[in-house]
């Protein structure tokens, strides 16, 4: 059931279940982009996303996002070599930028509410808000999960092979949440 | 680890593929403003069609990983995509 | 035996029995039997509702239930038989067997495996809450009264809940949200149990069991959790898009507000047409090992009932629109869905052939479980066959909405189902307890439900064809609805009879039956070679499998004409194999129970509950109480080890 232990298919049994979990998450933001898709020219009153998205600013969130899968990995990297203190680093530069971009949604949703653009206004708002709202929770558990590591790592003994399992298990959380990003980027913000 | 230690990409490789993403949505944004008619929309894409297999390559791994876990998460992105093109598809083809 | 202390933050010694023993249990045995037993008072639950719509319904223009409580009635019946008895007992039977055929110890995530269950109950008490808490606020100058009964305050919109009618001007009260939350909180839990099993399936196989050495049942698991992996997170999305449209003022399946309700019928579907194969899979992977051992003859063609299973999965998937012919989705995908539901249909026939072949030529034992299991193939593909008359559009559009529907389901979910769970439960009982049940009161109770079963549901074909309406409190007098609609009621109460039935055997038969032997039945699967009830490690010594149907080889061999002789050392060999398990050399080592699972379950009930009454100071605390639990649970379930000595 371990690491440790011989298993049918080689795979290490609690990464095959992560990537089983992530391959179901594949259904539920494929949900959210559909409804996306179907609703975004559906502004038949009030004021609709594409009039306010800030291209230069969720940009940049988004470079913040990408960079902060650099920073998981080479915590990861860094707890192979069993430097505790680099990988403590690493993982606690990934949480501050995942808090980063979870700010910056924050002040971009914010910004739309002042303009008149709510999670009722239209269905294309009410779209928008629940497929960037839903990742951006999902960015926030990513956040916890990341800073319950760095809380594991102060434990006598820091972050034991066990828990480098652990760390790698949240990284592919963590990375998972950035590909969702990658194709919300795209898809939501620069295609017109 | 299991039975077979798989390889892993160096940090210097890690940074390099993180220069690569930037690259890619720098080229991304620059599409957006550029707005080059109908070739605009494929060509974002597949840029981010790129960048979505470089961090699930490289930096999940799955490149180094059994055979197994890539046809698992291909299966969970091909359900997806067929039963929701086709959602749509029913919506665009009423009548 | 049992480690017998719970670990990390909350170490304390709790005995290997009594109730806190179950509550933080980890052992998948006991896990099914919590399952088991749950999904089985709900059982009878929904059957008490489906008998009280079954006496409104046995003469025309009747008073017996109001409207407003019927809607409850049918929208509880049918929830509750899905997603809190079918489901959980399929998940009973597959957490008790998977480990024991696979030749492992216990799932890959035991913990996990527990928090299923805690998701499952707390959903289904949010669910049953209604009838106590909730309210059902008829709109203003509507067909329904302003003041509804209790009874009819359970949620009302049917079980699939569709907008607008489930939508905030329709349904203007909180039943639909008590479903709604309930759902969503058991659907976690599904999910969770069906990562646990996959990987179970995948990674704990015993040395030398290939995927193709394993039982079908073992197959037919692994589709079924492969569909509820996809499944589940579609209906999630769609519950909480409807949850926003009611609470917060979007109009995601509102026309007036640009929204479209054909949506959530998309989404809904997506997830209801897998679903309907979650639910008849485990079944027939039950049957598939209780016909061989009862013919004396293995699987026939077992390649092919893999397969098909598979590719039953694979296309149930593709058909979720005929579910939605009359609700304007346009020819060009009428047409579409017509075509690929008729595709369905072959691999079942071809299942079904199989199951013919296995038992033709064979010696046949006409034992309870046997008897359930012809019983499931006859009453499936009846079902099977009216559900292939739907698929053609112009009829369907006559048929749906009517009686002739209800009767398609209840014989693929009652006569396929309950009766392949009903084999199983008799096929298994003595693995479980160790003792026989007796044969004969079985007996009674498969022709009672059998004879039942069909003077219920049988004549809905009928009634539907001319005309009944579904989901409709009464129906005319002098239309000639009369006559089988009471001889459907009377079969109604004959089903109930023959339950009461297997209940006293079940209970009387625990713990005064005949004590059983570790192989009563001469059987193919490698739980049958531990001894009965099977220790709380399963296996003494972990087997190693050289071929299909293992066990079997290991008493009998076959010459080149498939002529079988048993080997003389057989019984030596059981008794050795019987000694060896309840002995090992070496005491394996087992997860501990835990407190976590059980303390995040009550976690998220409080969330769900704080969820619902959000706009009270009450309802807020519970959120927030809800998410610091959860988190606390999760946090010192990462940091308590799985093993821990006592």
């Amino acid at each position: 059931m371990t690491a440790h232990t011989e298993t049918s298919t080689g795979i290490d049994t609690r990464k095959l279940g992560m990537w089983a979990f992530l391959s179901s998450e594949a259904l539920f933001f494929g949900a959210l982009i559909t409804n996306y898709l179907l609703f975004k020219g559906r502004d038949l009153q009030g004021i609709h996303p594409r009039e306010l998205l800030n291209i230069p600013f969720t940009s940049v969130s988004s470079f913040v996002l990408l960079m902060s899968s650099l920073t998981m990995v080479l915590a990861h990297a860094a707890l192979t070599r069993d430097n505790q203190r680099a990988a403590r680093g690493w993982l606690l530069a990934t949480a501050a930028l995942g808090a980063t971009f979870v700010g910056g949604q924050v002040y971009e949703f914010s910004n739309f509410y002042k303009e008149g653009m709510t999670l009722s206004t239209n269905p294309a708002s009410s779209s928008f808000f629940v497929l960037t709202g839903f990742h951006g929770a999902h960015v926030t558990i990513g956040v916890l999960l990341l800073l319950s590591l760095v809380g594991l790592s102060f434990r006598r003994g820091g972050l034991t092979f066990e828990h480098g399992l652990n760390l790698e298990l949240v990284g592919l959380y963590w990375h998972f949440v950035d590909i969702v990003w990658i194709v919300i980027f795209t898809v939501v913000y620069l295609i017109r | 680890m299991d039975s077979a230690k798989p390889a892993h990409p160096s940090p210097r490789q890690y940074v390099t593929i993180a220069g690569i993403l930037v690259v890619l949505t720098a080229l991304e944004v620059s599409l957006f403003y550029l707005n080059i008619g109908g070739i605009n929309t494929p060509a974002l894409i597949v840029l981010m069609l790129l960048k979505f297999t470089l961090v699930v390559a490289f930096y999940m791994h799955l490149r180094y990983e059994s055979g197994f876990l890539r046809r698992l998460f291909a299966a969970g992105l091909a359900v997806a995509s067929v039963l929701y093109f086709i959602v749509l598809a029913t919506f665009y083809s009423r009548g | 035996m049992t480690p017998i202390a719970t670990g990390g933050v909350l170490r304390r010694r709790i005995p290997a029995t009594g109730f806190w023993s179950w509550v933080t249990t980890v052992d998948h045995k006991r896990i099914a039997k919590l399952y088991g037993y749950t999904g089985f008072i709900f059982f009878i639950v929904g059957g008490l509702e489906a008998l009280l719509i079954r006496l409104q319904l046995a003469r025309p223009e009747n008073a017996f239930i109001t409207p407003a409580e019927y809607n409850s009635l049918f929208t509880m019946h049918g929830t509750t038989m899905i997603f809190l008895v079918v489901m959980p007992l399929a998940a009973a039977f597959m957490n008790y067997l998977l480990p024991l055929m696979l030749g492992a110890r216990d799932v890959a995530f035991p913990r996990l495996n527990a928090l299923g269950y805690w998701f499952f109950l707390g959903g289904g008490i949010v669910l049953y809450s209604s009838y106590i808490l909730a309210t059902a606020g008829a709109p203003a100058g509507g067909f329904l009264p302003e003041t509804i009964s209790r009874l009819g305050s359970a949620a009302n919109g049917g079980w699939f809940m569709y907008p607008p009618n489930s939508g905030a001007q329709f349904s203007p009260g909180s039943v639909i949200d008590f479903w709604l939350v309930g759902i969503a909180l058991a659907g976690v839990g599904s999910l969770v149990s069906s990562v646990n099993l996959l990987t179970t399936i995948f990674n704990l196989r015993a040395p030398g069991m290939s995927l193709m050495k394993m039982p079908v049942f073992a197959w037919m698991s692994m589709v079924v959790n492969f569909l509820l992996l996809f499944s589940i997170p579609i209906i999630t999305v769609a519950i909480f898009m409807l949850i926003f449209d009611r609470q917060f003022g979007t109009a995601f399946f509102e026309a007036s507000g640009g929204g479209d309700p054909v949506l959530y019928q998309h989404l809904f579907w997506l997830f209801g047409h897998p679903e309907v194969y979650i639910l008849i899979l485990p079944a027939m992977g039950i049957v598939s090992e209780v016909l061989p051992v009862f013919s004396r003859k293995p699987l026939f063609g077992y390649a092919a009932v893999v397969f098909a299973g598979i590719a039953i999965g694979f296309l149930g998937f593709g058909v979720w629109a005929h579910h939605m012919f009359a609700s304007g989705i346009g020819p060009i995908t009428q047409a579409a869905f017509g075509l690929s539901t008729m595709t369905i249909a072959i691999p079942t026939g071809v299942k079904v052939f199989n199951w013919i072949a296995t038992m033709w030529g064979g010696k046949l034992r006409f034992t309870a479980p046997m008897l359930f299991a012809i019983g499931f193939v006859a009453m499936f593909t009846i079902g099977g066959l009216s559900g292939v008359t739907h698929s053609i559009v112009p009829a369907d559009w006559q048929q749906t909405d009517t009686y002739y529907v209800v009767a398609h389901f209840h014989y693929v979910l009652f006569g396929g189902s309950m009766f392949g769970i009903f084999a199983g439960l008799y096929y298994w009982f003595p693995k479980l307890t160790g003792r026989m049940y007796r044969e004969r009161l079985a007996k009674y109770h498969f022709w009672l439900m059998f004879i039942g079963f069909n003077m219920t549901f049988g004549p809905m074909h009928y009634l539907g064809l001319m005309g009944m309406a579904r989901r409709t409190y009464t129906y005319p007098a002098g239309i000639g609805l009369e006559f089988w609609n009471m001889i459907s009621t009377i079969g109604a109460f004959l089903i109930a009879s023959s339950v009461l039935l297997f209940m006293a055997n079940w209970i009387n038969s625990r713990r005064r039956g005949a004590p059983a032997p570790i192989d009563p039945w001469d059987a193919r699967t490698l739980e049958w070679s531990i001894p009965s009830p099977p220790p709380e490690y399963n296996f003494g010594e972990v087997p190693t499998v050289r071929s299909l149907d293992d066990f079997w080889h290991q008493k009998y061999d076959e010459d080149d004409l498939g002529r079988v002789t048993r080997r003389p050392d057989a019984d030596a060999h059981i008794a050795e194999l019987t000694e060896k398990h309840l002995h090992p050399e070496h005491r394996p080592h087992l997860p501990s129970p835990s407190a976590f699972p059980p303390l995040a379950g009550l976690s998220a009930l409080g969330f769900a509950f704080g969820l619902l009454y959000h706009a009270t100071p009450v309802g807020l605390g519970l959120i927030a109480l809800g998410v610091v639990g959860l988190f606390a649970s999760f946090l010192s379930w990462a940091r308590e080890p799985l093993e821990e000595n006592a």
